[in-house]
């Protein structure tokens, strides 16, 4: 944008200032040529004054010289008249001749034929044989005449030659004299407008010209030659007929104007180039000017559009490129002029609609995955079942979405007496379309495993069906077990699914690594193979997705197979019952993850075989008060009568029981308002033993690290009470508080 | 569980019957804070007790200290080997007198 405002800028411009320098030429060529007209022209005047002077001088001259020559023929005439003798007197002749100052003394008779002469030689010339002395012929017959002849050359030497005469007086006849008419030449030659053109320049190298007809009387160029000059028609008359005219001449060209005079012609000229001088200095600093002009305008508009417009374009822009990647939170806070200001607010207002858009539809989306999520959690099993027929096992599972709706599911049933099947699986892809195709994969494995099929008949026969109604390309691993309760054989078959863990009753966990098949819904006709291993009695199975082993902390690090191992050691029946193992691991997850956000679903399943003859764990829920104590009792009295234990033993289990249920009824809750949970369960061992668990949502609190009371004191100094928790620790073989999933979880067990 | 006393010039005798626990400690406590402060020989008859928790030592407590600040004595009879486990472990044995 700046690109093509400039250009623009440069365009508009350079337009101005083109058009600007065209005027100026022009204007300032017409003001040239106007000048040098004026200029030709007082010249022209100048010259035609002088001409006129030296006419008016020569006139004068001429006048006087005539009078002067009428005057010497008429004394002549009248010494003739009064001494006629001295016509037949030479030396009289000669010595009037000189007494009148004249060059020639010519007297003739009534004929016109010369009888008196000086000199002698013309003697006998008849007058009338030339134009020039026929001219005084007249005087024979006219008494008065008197005639003063233009100077012109003589016709025996061609000398430049005057010639008066007047009519005799005593005689009919002529009386002439002619001398050389030396003033008259002085008084012409000062008048000679040759001269004339010499005095006048026009600037420094134009000049005059004076013609007359074709003829070039004056002219004062130095530089061309007269042929040049006629050349180029400079003495052409008809050039009087402009007012002024241009001319080339020798390839200079030149303003010329020409005028008459008196019949003759003044032609001045002046070169074009020196007429253009000044106007070219004035364009020259014009041109200067205005670049400077236009290269100041140009960065003076340049920077001023720049702050007030394209500053604040591209602030905009580079706001409006945050709002474009997603950062609605950008406010845009241009307010350097009113139209920015506006657009500021436009588009602010605009992101602020569009971000309360988005945040209804997200919110309204939001509510519907919650809706999604609900049914989709209500399509799963219980993931924390109790199997009160089926005593020879636990199975506990969870499922944590990172989504609102995930791709991850568990399920379980049993299927008869002696069978239970368990499952895990992850859908490729996330969303809802993962949603969708965990809720139709579950129904279909469910079902055919319901069926009782085989667990590889189950995975063969439901690939095949998903596989069949399977556009959208997606898969799903999983990994399914079904025990056989009586003999703890486990039949188990993995499609694509991480390796579960397994827990043998004596050592740690290890992966059970059987060989995976392909992905359920990758492709048609895949026969799953199943393995077989046995369980024995203690021995538990953990099942997970990769969401546990890949779950990654803000770091980018993954949790990992070892990690997992790991957490699940650390966990072990004297710390936590089964049904925390899960939330165990989770636990350790979270500690891992240290708040980054969880990217994957998260879901596992544990079970644990407790053999062939295990009972089941009793569990009763109480509402935390004094006076439930009785009900504890009945509880647990009931569950001890059943087993081969001492009498001391069920008192001790039962004072443990009592002591620690007190503790949370008197300490857990604020107000009385909560509930506890007591299980119990016998192990077979060895050594046998039976365990008692309690569970409250109270305030975290661990009995277990209060200072033991003194029991060396005597009776008068002793506190009362505080001897509860001391007693339970005496009395039970272990102890173990655990804070776990929000829960107090404290866990004791006496070998039978 | 079972109270029930027999006084005897200034010998009082309280024989208990089933658990002394936190249900039944606040009804021997009532008792034992009842009785007449010319008795100066208490006789707790623990034959019948199944079992004692300690809202039940605590109770047995407060009476030693109650009848040792009258100067008179308290003692316990026939207590079970399984109370007597309790006694021992809270170092009870040390500070009542069995007999």
């Amino acid at each position: 944008m700046r690109k093509t405002f400039q250009k623009w800028l440069f365009v508009f411009i350079a337009s101005a200032f083109a058009l600007t320098f065209a005027f100026s030429f022009l204007i300032q060529t017409r003001q040239a040529r106007d000048n040098a007209l004026t200029l030709i022209r007082l010249k022209i005047a100048d010259a035609r004054r002088q001409l006129t002077t030296m006419e008016d001088n020569l006139r004068r001259v001429t006048e006087l010289t005539s009078t002067m020559a009428l005057g010497k023929a008429r004394a002549l005439a009248r010494l003739v008249e009064l001494s006629p003798a001295m016509l037949s007197s030479p030396d009289d002749l000669e010595s009037t001749r000189l007494l009148l100052d004249v060059d020639e003394l010519h007297v003739s008779d009534a004929r016109g034929i010369l009888i008196a002469s000086i000199p002698r030689a013309y003697e006998g010339y008849d007058m009338a044989g030339a134009a020039q002395s026929a001219a005084f012929l007249p005087a024979l017959t006219d008494p008065a005449f008197a005639l003063v002849q233009d100077p012109q050359p003589k016709g025996i030497d061609h000398q430049l030659f005057q010639y008066a005469g007047v009519a005799r007086r005593d005689a009919p006849g002529i009386v002439q004299i002619g001398y050389h008419p030396r003033r008259l030449l002085e008084a012409a030659k000062l008048a000679d407008i040759r001269g004339i053109a010499a005095g006048f320049r026009i600037g420094n190298h134009g000049s005059i010209m004076i013609c007359r007809g074709h003829e070039v009387l004056s002219y004062s160029w130095s530089e061309f030659g007269l042929s040049e000059l006629m050349a180029a028609g400079l003495n052409r008359p008809a050039l009087l007929r402009k007012s002024s005219f241009d001319v080339t001449v020798g390839g200079i060209d030149y303003l010329g104007v020409a005028q008459e005079h008196h019949g003759y012609r003044i032609i001045g000229i002046l070169p074009k180039n020196e007429m253009y001088i000044s106007r070219n200095a004035v364009i020259g600093v014009l041109v200067v000017v205005n670049v400077l002009l236009f290269i100041v305008v140009f960065v003076l508009v340049s920077i001023l559009v720049q702050r007030i417009v394209i500053d604040g374009i591209y602030e905009v822009n580079s706001s409006l490129e945050l709002i474009t990647r997603g950062d609605l939170e950008v406010k845009v806070d241009v307010e350097n002029s009113n139209e920015f200001k506006a657009l500021s607010e436009g588009i602010n207002s605009t992101v602020a609609a569009l971000k309360n858009a988005i945040r209804e539809t997200a919110a309204r989306i939001d509510a519907e995955l919650k809706f999604a999520q609900a049914i989709q959690v209500s399509g799963l099993p219980d993931p924390s079942p109790d199997f009160p027929d089926h005593p020879q096992f636990s199975l506990g599972a969870v499922m944590h979405t990172a989504r609102e709706v995930g791709g991850d599911f568990y399920d379980y049933q049993v299927i008869d007496a002696d069978h239970v099947c368990f499952l895990v699986a992850d859908v490729s892809g996330k969303g809802i379309p993962a949603a969708l195709f965990m809720m139709t994969s579950k129904t279909l494995l469910h079902n055919l495993a319901a069926s009782g099929l085989s667990a590889a008949e189950v995975f063969t026969v439901g690939n095949r069906q998903i596989c069949e109604n399977n556009e959208a390309g997606m898969f799903v691993t999983a990994w399914m077990g079904i025990l056989e309760l009586s003999s703890g054989r486990l039949e188990c078959v993995n499609a694509g699914h991480n390796p579960p863990l397994l827990k043998r009753r004596q050592g740690g966990y290890d992966y059970l690594r059987i060989r995976p098949g392909l992905v359920l819904g990758g492709m048609n006709n895949v026969n799953y193979r199943s393995h077989q291993i046995v369980l024995t009695p203690g021995d538990r199975l953990v099942l997970y997705t990769d969401g546990v082993t890949e779950a990654q902390n803000s770091a980018g690090q993954l949790w990992g197979e070892e990690s997992l191992v790991q957490a699940l050691q650390a966990i072990t029946p004297e710390n936590a019952p089964f049904s925390q193992i899960l939330a165990g691991i989770k636990a350790a997850i979270d500690a891992f993850a240290d708040g980054a956000q969880q990217a994957d679903d998260i879901t596992m399943l544990t079970l644990e075989y407790h053999g062939a003859a295990a009972e089941a764990a009793a569990e009763v829920v109480l509402a935390a008060t004094v006076e439930n104590v009785q009900a504890l009792q009945e509880f647990v009295g009931a569950r001890l009568a059943g087993l081969n234990a001492s009498v001391k033993v069920q008192n001790q289990v039962q004072v443990a029981a009592e002591e620690i249920f007190v503790n949370i009824a008197r300490y857990a809750y604020a107000a009385g308002a909560g509930e506890a949970t007591v299980a119990f369960w016998p192990e077979p061992g060895p050594p046998a033993r039976v365990v008692l668990q309690f569970r409250d949502r109270g305030v975290p609190y661990n009995p277990l690290a209060r200072p033991e009371p003194d029991v060396t004191l005597p009776a008068e100094e002793r506190p009362v009470g505080g001897l509860g928790i001391y007693l339970v620790k005496k009395s039970m073989d272990a102890v173990d508080y655990q804070y776990l999933d929000g829960q107090n979880v404290l866990t004791v067990s006496k070998n039978l | 569980m079972n109270i029930s006393k027999e006084l005897r010039g200034a010998e009082l005798t309280v024989s208990l019957a089933g658990r002394l626990d936190t249900t039944s400690a606040p009804a021997l406590e009532h008792d034992l804070k009842a009785i007449d402060a010319a008795v100066t020989s208490l006789i707790l008859d623990f034959a019948a007790v199944d079992y004692v928790s300690s809202a039940g030592l605590r109770v047995i407590l407060a009476a030693q200290k109650q009848m040792g600040s009258r100067h008179g004595a308290m003692v316990l009879r026939g207590v079970p080997d399984a109370v007597m486990e309790v006694f021992e472990m809270t170092g009870f044995t040390d500070i009542l007198t069995f007999v």
